[in-house]
């Protein structure tokens, strides 16, 4: 009768070397394909420090008369030459409708608009900060943008600005540009953030151009988005 | 059709045929030999898991860095640009699929050749438990990644090439661990 083969009695002792050359072959192997991988195409760095390629997002954006598919990539010019002022910046702000700062900054972002909207594509991007009476909602992102009602301005929950204030009341004047809502924070998290409002400056080709953390944070040189913009855009 | 098919997909394919032709070979093959050709067949699987997940982790990052790819086609329903160019979609965890697989093909490419290089070791009947755990762990991400792939990208339905080569390879890589139970089973090892 034939032996029957590949019965555990049969199989013979370990041998490390086995494992030591598999491993050995298997790393061999690995770093050929990521040595080839990066010298074909380089990793880019992602992220909100200056110099890097902002973080790219899909999302539901509001533009004034309906909601749809957002990419913040489309706005890119990838084939920016970094002189040409046919293409246009990107300012990119982001609020929770609830939050004081924010409800303030509305007019000096209304200010800025006026000034640069020839030059500088505006996003707003709305974050549902987890903080009680900042819940937030589609209408009311819509409220706060175009500057309608919505709510009461009774300190009642009911609105913007922590449920303080009626949305028609935000400082400013409507802001027509791209808001963008964040429900999950995906996005605010991406850009690491803690806190709103934050801004950022897009050089054309989606490269981070000027953080308001690294300027107006501790160390900082103090620069306001203002004056950032005069610098790198230039005149309105 | 003609720039669909580049030198690389067709490379990527042959390795895939090739695969699959040895280990239906194998399987006819009783013994040592059938074994070795079935793990032969896996690792061959396994190298072209590796090197399609580089290729797709190149297309990222040039998608990354200007928005297109000479390393796919962009349009059309065969394409890379929706799916590996998908900011929702496009990684795990902030890791791009591409160095995904190409880890995850790494540890099965590990395994596979352990027993290449002794198939009656002491630890086999372990490794090639080792191994089909990998391949049944590979295969909820393949079926995810078809379903964002077909409904979920931006422009739904897209299909990826490279990462169709990719998804055949773990199925080859499961099937080749699959059989390899049971030839260890039926004692024909």
């Amino acid at each position: 009768m034939a032996r029957r083969r590949g019965a555990s009695s049969d199989l013979t002792k370990n041998n490390e070397e086995t494992l030591l050359w598999a491993g050995l072959t298997t790393a061999g192997v690995v770093s050929l394909v990521v040595i080839a991988s990066l010298a074909l195409a380089p990793i880019v760095s992602i992220g909100p420090e200056e110099g890097n390629r902002a973080p790219d997002f899909v999302a539901d954006a509001y533009n004034g008369g309906s909601w749809y598919e957002f990419r913040m990539s489309d706005i890119w010019d990838w084939d920016w030459d970094g002189n040409s002022s046919e293409s246009k910046w990107i300012l990119i702000q982001f609020i929770d409708t609830d939050c004081p700062y924010c409800w303030e900054e509305g007019d000096e972002m209304s200010q800025y608009h006026s000034q640069w909207k020839d030059r500088v594509t505006f996003v707003t991007v709305s974050v549902h900060l987890n903080i009680p009476n900042h819940e937030s909602s589609k209408s009311e992102i819509e409220a706060f943008r175009d500057r309608t009602s919505f709510g009461t301005d009774d300190n009642d929950g009911d609105g913007c600005n922590s449920g303080r204030d009626d949305c028609v009341n935000r400082p400013g004047t409507p802001h027509q540009w791209t808001y963008v809502d964040d429900p999950s924070n995906s996005i605010f998290g991406q850009w690491e953030l803690s806190g709103t409002p934050f801004t950022a400056i897009l050089q054309p080709d989606g490269i981070v151009a000027w953080n308001k953390l690294k300027h107006q944070g501790q160390g900082g040189d103090g620069e306001e988005i203002s004056s950032a913009l005069q610098r790198l855009v230039g005149d309105s | 059709m003609m720039s669909v098919l580049s030198l690389e997909l067709g490379i990527f394919i042959l390795g895939i045929l090739g695969a699959s032709a040895l280990l239906q070979k194998s399987r006819q093959e009783a013994g040592s030999d059938g074994t070795r050709g079935t793990i032969t067949a896996g690792l061959l699987f396994a190298t072209v898991g590796i090197i399609a997940s580089g290729w797709t982790w190149s297309i990222h990052n040039s998608l990354m860095k200007s928005g297109s790819s000479s390393m796919c086609a962009s349009e059309g329903l065969v394409q890379c640009g929706s799916v590996i160019g998908d900011p929702q979609w496009n990684s795990l965890f902030g890791m791009p699929w591409g160095v995904v697989g190409i880890a995850s093909f790494g540890a099965i490419f590990f395994v596979l050749m352990t027993l290449y290089l002794d198939q009656n070791a002491k630890r086999t009947p372990q490794f090639v438990n080792y191994l089909w755990y990998l391949g049944i762990a590979g295969l909820p991400f393949v079926a995810w990644l078809v379903v964002v792939e077909l409904l979920l990208v931006e422009g739904a339905p897209h299909i990826c090439p490279y990462c169709t080569v990719i998804h055949l390879s773990m199925i080859g890589v499961f099937v080749s661990s699959h059989i390899m139970r049971g030839r260890r089973a039926s004692s024909t090892w």
